[in-house]
């Protein structure tokens, strides 16, 4: 079972349905687009992207499909659902109150 | 939708990890190609691209963990497990769910009797909404009663039921109430003066004609309409489909039946109601009583059904103002109300009783269910120790303890629920049979009670959660026990039964004996005394004679007879039954001895302020030569003094010395009911005449007078044979007034009634003690045979070295018996505390009875002793070489 309010995983489970946004992407492709858009920044153990997206797929926020890939190859395709998009909607909203919150709270001490 | 998903996951189990398989490869691959890409060689690509991945083995499970009931299936998993394991080992499941299924199965159907006594809700539509009101009044205020104190009078009901704001209705309604159904053979009934609303408010449709309207009940005496049950319906006028209409006579007072109740109806008390009544004809069935005008008189019990939505804290609340206002008119009087959800068994008397009781026996079978817990446990934890190896071997290649605890315990749940199935289905099954043979072989001390014993989700859920429970507890400790062990003695222990080995779980194993003994002594002395007590009441001296003595009841007051009346019908039935052949001897009382009636009056010694609560009882002058009590001091009545209401008195001896002590009562004066002084004329010996295994408190007789005709009840003295002196007085009763219900028996028979709580409470505390003791000898012969099984290449070497047999079996019984011993005082004294609080309830009971406390402790001592010797015996009979090769 997942683990709520887990700061690390919540926010893989945020970077995951980001990565989303655009359409449907494989895990290779997540896992890519966290380390170009975060400029290698975040270097998450790859491997724990994918129970990530299979709970997410569990709680149904995002829909799977196997397809082919850009060098025809079977590959299981992501995509958020509409309940996906909501949620990160509020994510989003949640993380960007959370980091206002503590820039300011840095920047009094 | 996500368990949907997990569902749906279960059955595609092989796809998912085909498609996680080929997910994650897909992954590694493109890495691997990206790397390659970059310029790294192929083989560093390779690992490199797994690096950066992670331990693939432990992400696969993350994922499988996604889909998976995890926690589900691994007790799945476990409940396999313990399944095979249970069914390899036959003998061992037979004995531990065997043990399991009694201890709950004597518990289930325990409990499903106390719930069908007492927590089962009325027999009526919605009856969750139905809640009983009692009150206790406090303070100096004339309160008389009519049945029951917590009972009210028509006014308070009237004002309840007027003023309360949380009740769509409330009904009242007098409980024991009896009438003489009239005809060919006048019968007597049990039925009850109702409120109109009753049947409204319960909400019960009659199955032939009407049940009451409020025009019924609107004048004292107007409408008497009656409604029958089914039973009385088919029983009296076999099944009359015109029935309505007709008119019936009750107490020699005619009713019309409007209506015939739903055959299911029995009324609201615990024994069946045969008719109802408007209450405002109370008079016509009570002719020596106008209790409705009576607002000092409790006689009605109330019931209301709850508006939607009120809860019982509302009730109470909105009640509470109501009885406020009630005692502002009466000063000095406070009344406290009992509001509770309405049961068969709910008025304070009655809770008092069967809650005492019901806790009394749920303690009992709770110990037999913990023998049979420790009896479990212990063979569970014999069998970890066999299995030892293999949870060390689990626990030291990483196991968690917490899985393997939890893999015992669902082992140990898996027996728990086998047997707790099994013991609650037998039980359930057999046990309305049970308590109907029971209640068959049982003296009848009253009509049949109206008992449903089948289970309801009270019973189901009762056994479901004790069976969870037992299974925690007889698994628990042989499970944290297995798994708490030194790894490498274990993981290198070879199996064989060496001395050492005897030590581990062996303090554990001989506590659970000595619990099993302890509690297994404590249930037996305590039946032993309780049968003690049985024999003793069987053969008690009651303190007067009671043989060939015959009495004859009868309730003229409810027939109509006025105090002439009385006297004419007394006189003449005397001088017929005088005349019958065999009969020496014809006397009066008011109450004839032990027949649980009681009579009470205050009265103040002369010289006293405060009045004292004294019983007593009206005979004619023969009464104490007839039972052969001597009189100690002074004289009985003169024929002078009963026939002109003298105000005299006999006082009991315990009396004469309580109030005058050191002096002589004769000529001292008592002052009662409107100060009419009482002298005292002769003190007669004590006895129990009142209450079997009870001298009698502080207790007069006065002579049964002119005015007293109408209450008195005959004893008759006869030489001949009882029963034709039974049917003797039966016919010369019929021919003064046919219509006349006289009950005649023998006085004997009166003792019966006073054997029944202990003959019930004797024969359960009989079955409980043996079904304790035969578990507790399956205890202790299973350790002693797994001792000796353990340590059979120990006895080996000892025989080897020149033991003989009989050391050797010394050594084991002596082992075998140190736990017992122990066990058995511990039982003996927390049953000399116990026995202390039985001798309270219980009559007949010594708490210190020395056949109960040498002869159990004996007897149960020599069990234990063959259950061991047994197994022990077998151990002297090994072969050295056979036992110095074993295993």
């Amino acid at each position: 079972m997942e683990k709520q309010g887990d700061l690390v995983q919540g926010t893989l489970d945020m970077l995951v349905l980001k990565a989303l946004v655009r359409g449907a992407k494989h895990g290779y492709a997540v896992a890519e687009w966290i380390h170009e858009s975060s400029n290698d920044v975040l270097h998450v153990e790859e491997g724990a992207l994918y129970p990530a997206l299979h709970r997410l797929e569990l709680r149904g926020l995002l829909s799977a499909e196997w397809g082919s890939s850009e060098n025809n190859r079977r590959a299981k395709f992501y995509s958020l659902t509409a309940a996906g998009r909501k949620k990160l909607t509020e994510e989003a909203e949640y993380w960007r109150r959370m980091c206002g919150a503590i820039a300011r709270v840095m920047q009094t001490a | 939708m996500r368990i949907w998903a997990r569902v749906r996951a279960l059955f595609r189990r092989r796809q998912l990890e085909k498609d996680l398989d080929e997910e994650l490869a897909f992954h590694l691959a493109m890495r691997e190609e990206k790397k390659r890409a970059a310029g790294v060689a192929a083989e560093e690509a390779k690992y490199a691209a797994r690096r950066q991945f992670g331990n693939v083995t432990r992400i696969k499970e993350a994922c499988r963990e996604a889909w998976s009931f995890a926690s589900l299936e691994t007790t799945w998993r476990d409940l396999r497990y313990g399944a095979r394991a249970l069914a390899k080992n036959p003998g061992f499941t037979a004995v531990v769910v065997l043990a399991t299924a009694l201890g709950i199965g004597v518990n289930t159907g325990i409990f499903s009797v106390l719930n069908g006594v007492a927590l089962k809700l009325l027999p009526v539509p919605s009856a969750e909404q139905i809640v009983s009101v009692d009150q206790i009044v406090h303070g100096k205020v004339r309160r008389d009663v009519h049945g029951e104190p917590g009972l009210f009078s028509y006014a308070e009901y009237k004002n309840y039921r007027a003023n309360n704001h949380v009740f769509s209705g409330l009904l009242a309604y007098a409980p024991f109430l009896e009438a003489t159904l009239g005809g060919e053979n006048p019968k007597q009934l049990a039925g009850a003066e109702a409120s109109c609303n009753f049947f409204h408010v319960l909400r019960e449709r009659p199955a032939l004609g009407r049940t009451f309207v409020e025009e019924d009940c609107r004048a004292a005496g107007a409408r008497p309409v009656v409604v029958l049950s089914d039973a009385l319906w088919r029983s009296q006028f076999g099944a009359d489909p015109q029935i309505v209409g007709k008119d019936i006579s009750l107490n020699r007072a005619k009713f019309t039946v409007i209506g015939v109740a739903a055959p299911g109806f029995r009324g609201i008390d615990p024994w069946p109601s045969e008719f109802w009544a408007p209450v405002a004809m109370q008079k016509a069935l009570e002719p020596d009583a106008n209790l409705l005008l009576e607002d000092y008189t409790g006689w009605l019990a109330l019931l209301g059904r709850l508006q939607p939505g009120v809860s019982l804290k509302e009730v109470r609340a909105d009640l509470a103002v109501i009885a406020g206002r009630i005692d502002q008119q009466y000063p000095g009087r406070t009344t406290t109300l009992a509001i509770h959800r309405a049961t068969f068994m709910v008025r304070p008397e009655e809770r008092r009783v069967v809650f005492g009781i019901g806790a009394v026996v749920l303690a009992a079978v709770g110990l037999v269910l913990l023998i049979a817990c420790a009896n479990v446990a212990n063979l569970l934890l014999a069998r970890a120790s066999a299995r030892q190896k293999e949870i060390a071997i689990r626990l030291s290649i990483g196991g968690s303890r917490w899985r393997i605890v939890r893999q015992l315990l669902t082992e140990s749940l898996l027996i728990a629920f086998l047997g707790g199935t099994l013991g609650s289905m037998v039980a359930l099954w057999s046990i309305e049979g049970i308590a109907r043979f029971v209640l068959a072989h049982l003296p009848l001390v009253g009509p049949p009670l109206v008992w449903n014993v089948n289970p309801d989700l009270h019973v189901w859920g009762y056994s479901l959660a004790l069976t969870a429970i037992t299974g925690i507890v007889f698994g628990l400790v042989p499970a944290l026990h297995a798994t708490r062990q030194d790894l490498s003695t274990a993981v290198k222990g070879d199996g064989l039964g060496v001395i050492g080995r005897a030590a581990s779980g062996g303090a554990l194993r001989s506590t659970l004996v000595g619990v099993q003994i302890a509690v297994c002594m404590l249930l037996l002395i305590a039946a032993g005394l309780l049968m003690r007590g049985l024999f003793l009441a069987q053969t008690v001296d009651p303190g007067f004679e009671m043989k060939e003595i015959t009495q004859a009841q009868f309730n003229l007051p409810s027939q109509g007879y006025n105090t002439e009346k009385a006297q004419a019908f007394q006189r003449e039935l005397m001088a017929s039954v005088d005349a019958l052949p065999g009969v020496d001897e014809v006397e009066q009382a008011q109450v004839t001895p032990l027949s649980h009636a009681f009579l009470g009056t205050g009265m103040t010694p002369a010289g006293e302020v405060e009045s004292r609560q004294f019983e007593f009882n009206a005979v004619s002058p023969g009464f104490f030569t007839m039972l052969g009590m001597p009189m100690v001091r002074g004289r009985t009545f003169t024929a002078a003094e009963a026939q002109s209401d003298a105000p005299v008195l006999v006082v009991t001896e315990s009396t004469a010395r309580k109030l005058w002590p050191g002096q002589d009562a004769i000529g001292k004066t008592l002052r009662g009911w409107e100060k009419k002084t009482y002298q005292v004329v002769g003190v007669v010996r004590d006895s129990q005449a009142s209450h079997l295994g009870q001298t009698d408190g502080l207790f007069f007789y006065m002579p049964a007078g002119p005015k007293e005709q109408e209450r008195q009840q005959l004893l008759v003295h006869s030489k001949g044979g009882d029963l034709a002196t039974i049917n003797g007085i039966r016919e010369a009763a019929r021919a003064l007034d046919a219509n006349l219900v006289v009950h005649v028996a023998k006085l004997e028979d009166n003792l019966e009634a006073w054997r029944v709580p202990s003959r019930i409470v004797a024969a359960l505390s009989g079955v409980l003690g043996a079904l304790a003791l035969l578990l507790a000898a399956i205890g202790v012969h299973g350790v002693v045979s797994y001792g000796v099984s353990q340590r059979i290449r120990e006895i080996g070497i000892r025989m080897t070295l020149g033991a003989d047999g009989r050391e050797v079996m010394s050594l084991l019984l002596r082992q075998a018996m140190r736990p017992v011993v122990i066990g058995a005082a511990i039982g003996i004294a927390g049953c000399a505390a116990v026995s202390q609080v039985l001798s309270k309830v219980l009559y007949g009971i010594g708490s210190h009875d020395p056949i109960a406390f040498v002869g159990v402790p004996v007897f149960l001592l020599g069990i234990a002793l063959m259950a061991s010797y047994i197994p022990a015996r077998r151990a002297t009979k090994v072969d050295p070489v056979v036992a110095l090769r074993y295993e």
